[in-house]
């Protein structure tokens, strides 16, 4: 059930076809619905951006490609094949991703954080490394060679041996993308790449992420900069509340009104009756979705709440799960 | 102060027996900040382990012939119920409330206790271990029993061995990135399930070579000895800073050094003659235990961390 907009871009490009195919992904945490029935497709070559207010279940969704959550219903796919449920195995298939709160790890030094990244491209067990033969040590140096290859690419060589911890806030943002590059991804997830970075670093991540396009991977990111987004993205998706409300080109995404009422929240009636029209674009699922969870949340305010509902509501809604 | 270097050298073997135990608390503690108290049996059936190797030789062999299969069964066995542990008791009460583990793993001890009690033949009381026969080693200031040299070359080996594994290899770094964040080093692609299992692996290994080193030393092994050894190589563990291996080691040679000095020469100061021989020392070590928790409660080498506690 893919939406219309996708299908030209499929086509267009020349190579590798489909990425990432989520089909119906559906998350409940007990009677909280975080994400419902979401299709998300990414094609070879491709920047997709994910948008939505705080709390519309972004993070959770990435989770569940990423096989830290399993989806309650629904399909993930990579490059044809259903991916496995737990995350090592799914890094190993191809998808790495970022964080939204950085997780670099604190104490080990920046090239050993790639080296980690490494780990499910490399093979020696626990013999060759006691033994430490001339395979071990081979592979040892191409590991490294590969790791300061990427440090190089996101201008971290010169660090290589600094605690993570220590290095500046939008360093460590690019570490962690050293980082998950390293295990050779197909596809990379970003998670707000930019938050809490100044104009020049959202520039520079913004030229980073390019550079990845352009070597083979695609890109799925969650970002709050629209601008960022709208620079960067072939194609925006957006959630609101769990649910795909639109996707399409950047200009597409920038003019909708119901993406506008989303972000800075309308009457609870506009919201409805904007939703339905959007049904004749996006299939059933977004035509009554909006009004429909507003009620099934039971940690939503009944009436008057749905207005603040679509802007803020973080803590009671989906970004509690998001978090863990 | 007669014979120091001899209490010292004392001290040493003590403290290298204690920390190549402890080396099997502060890993698997560092990874899933589990206090496994069964790892005083793992070293215990390691003992058994090596016991039996012996018995299954014909009489006669000689102990140095007998000592690589000694351990290789001594620490298979160990790594075998130590791996057991972790895959049929822990895992499955992994990302439970913190207590079960615990108490899952003060009953598993009591388990390992009273299976070899019951089921090793004549294990209802002590069992002498084989012996290096001969005079001890006379070095001068100082002498060692010919069974202690085993101890000396093995620890400070598993020691580098260990070093160079988790600092250098990727298994190591994958190890390191799980303690440090396990569902981030899942996403790097790690199976955490398998770094753990590992870590159990590793720990009761260096367990099964402490238990051969005690047998030697002490000439018999029985299926109380993990109770009282484990307890004070979770103390060594403690002192070093829990969760940093090189504490560990670090931590048992203080602690053999400490219950060496306190046996020798604590009944010397005035008003203490009552105080000390072996029969207190293990009141020193725990004494210690103590100090340390109240001057430097995250350990020698630990590092104060206010979210994990």
């Amino acid at each position: 059930m893919t939406t219309h907009t996708t299908t030209p871009a499929a086509t267009g490009t020349g190579e590798g076809g489909t990425v990432l195919e989520a089909t119906g992904v559906t998350m409940r945490f007990g009677g909280l619905t975080a994400v419902k029935s979401v299709d998300l497709t990414v094609n070879s070559g491709e920047i997709v951006g994910l948008i939505g207010p705080n709390g519309a279940g972004k993070t959770t969704f990435f989770n569940c490609l990423t096989g830290l959550y399993v989806p309650t219903e629904g399909r993930v796919a990579y490059r044809g094949t259903v991916l496995p449920s737990r995350s090592h195995l799914v890094t190993q298939a191809g998808i790495a991703r970022t964080f939204q709160n950085i997780r670099l790890f604190p104490n080990m030094t920046v090239l050993e954080n790639v080296l980690v990244g490494r780990h499910t491209r490399t093979r020696e067990g626990l013999l060759a490394a006691l033994l430490r033969g001339p395979r071990f040590k081979k592979a040892e140096a191409e590991s490294e060679a590969r790791a300061m290859e990427l440090l190089e690419f996101t201008g971290l060589a010169g660090k290589r041996d600094h605690l993570a911890r220590n290095l500046p806030y939008g360093e460590q943002r690019k570490l962690e993308i050293a980082r998950a590059l390293a295990s050779d991804p197909g596809l990379l997830l970003l998670d707000e790449p930019t938050a809490g970075m100044n104009p020049q670093e959202t520039l520079a991540t913004q030229e980073l992420v390019f550079a990845v396009r352009d070597q083979g991977i695609a890109v799925l990111v969650i970002e709050h900069d629209m601008r960022f987004i709208f620079n960067l993205c072939d194609r925006v998706a957006v959630l609101v509340q769990g649910e795909k409300l639109l996707e399409g080109t950047p200009e597409v995404v920038q003019r909708d009104e119901r993406v506008i009422a989303a972000y800075l929240g309308t009457p609870p009636e506009e919201v409805a009756a904007a939703s339905r029209p959007g049904g004749a674009e996006d299939g059933p699922g977004a035509a009554d979705g909006a009004p429909a969870t507003t009620a099934e949340r039971p940690t939503g305010t009944p009436d008057p709440g749905a207005r603040n509902d679509t802007g803020g509501h973080g803590p009671a809604g989906t970004e509690g799960g998001e978090k863990a | 102060m007669h014979d120091l270097p001899q209490q010292l050298a004392n001290g040493l073997i003590l403290g290298a027996m204690y920390g190549l135990i402890a080396i099997g608390y502060t890993m698997v503690y560092g990874i899933v900040q589990l206090i496994n108290f069964a790892h005083g049996e793992i070293f215990m059936i390691g003992g058994f382990g090596a016991l039996t190797a012996w018995l299954l030789l014909p009489s006669g062999t000689s102990i140095a012939l007998a000592l690589p299969l000694m351990l290789l069964l001594g620490m298979a066995c160990s790594v075998l119920v130590g791996m057991g542990a972790e895959r049929f008791a822990y895992r499955p009460l992994r990302g439970g409330p913190r207590l079960a583990p615990l108490i899952t793993a003060i009953g598993l001890s009591i388990a390992l206790q009273q299976a070899i009690w019951a089921f090793y033949p004549d294990a209802k009381k002590a069992r002498p271990f084989p012996q290096f026969g001969g005079d001890p080693i006379d070095l001068g200031a100082f002498s060692i029993q010919r069974g202690e040299l085993f101890l000396i070359t093995a620890a400070p080996l598993c020691m580098i061995v260990l070093a160079l594994f988790v600092s250098k290899s990727r298994t190591g770094r994958a190890m390191q990135a799980t303690s440090q964040d396990p569902d981030t080093a899942k996403l790097m692609g790690i199976n955490t399930d398998r770094i753990i299992v590992t870590a159990f692996a590793i720990g009761a290994a260096f367990a099964a070579i402490a238990a051969i080193a005690h047998g030697l030393k002490y000439g018999q092994v029985d299926f109380k000895m993990g109770f009282i050894a484990g307890l004070k190589a979770f103390t060594a563990a403690v002192l070093g800073g829990i969760g940093n291996i090189y504490g560990a080691m670090i931590g048992g040679l203080v602690l053999g050094f400490t219950e060496a000095m306190a046996t020798a020469y604590i009944e010397y100061i005035p008003g203490m003659e009552l105080f000390g021989g072996g029969a207190w020392k293990d009141v020193w070590a725990f004494v210690l235990l103590i100090l340390v928790l109240l001057l430097r409660p995250q350990g020698l080498l630990g590092e104060r961390v206010t979210d994990r506690a």
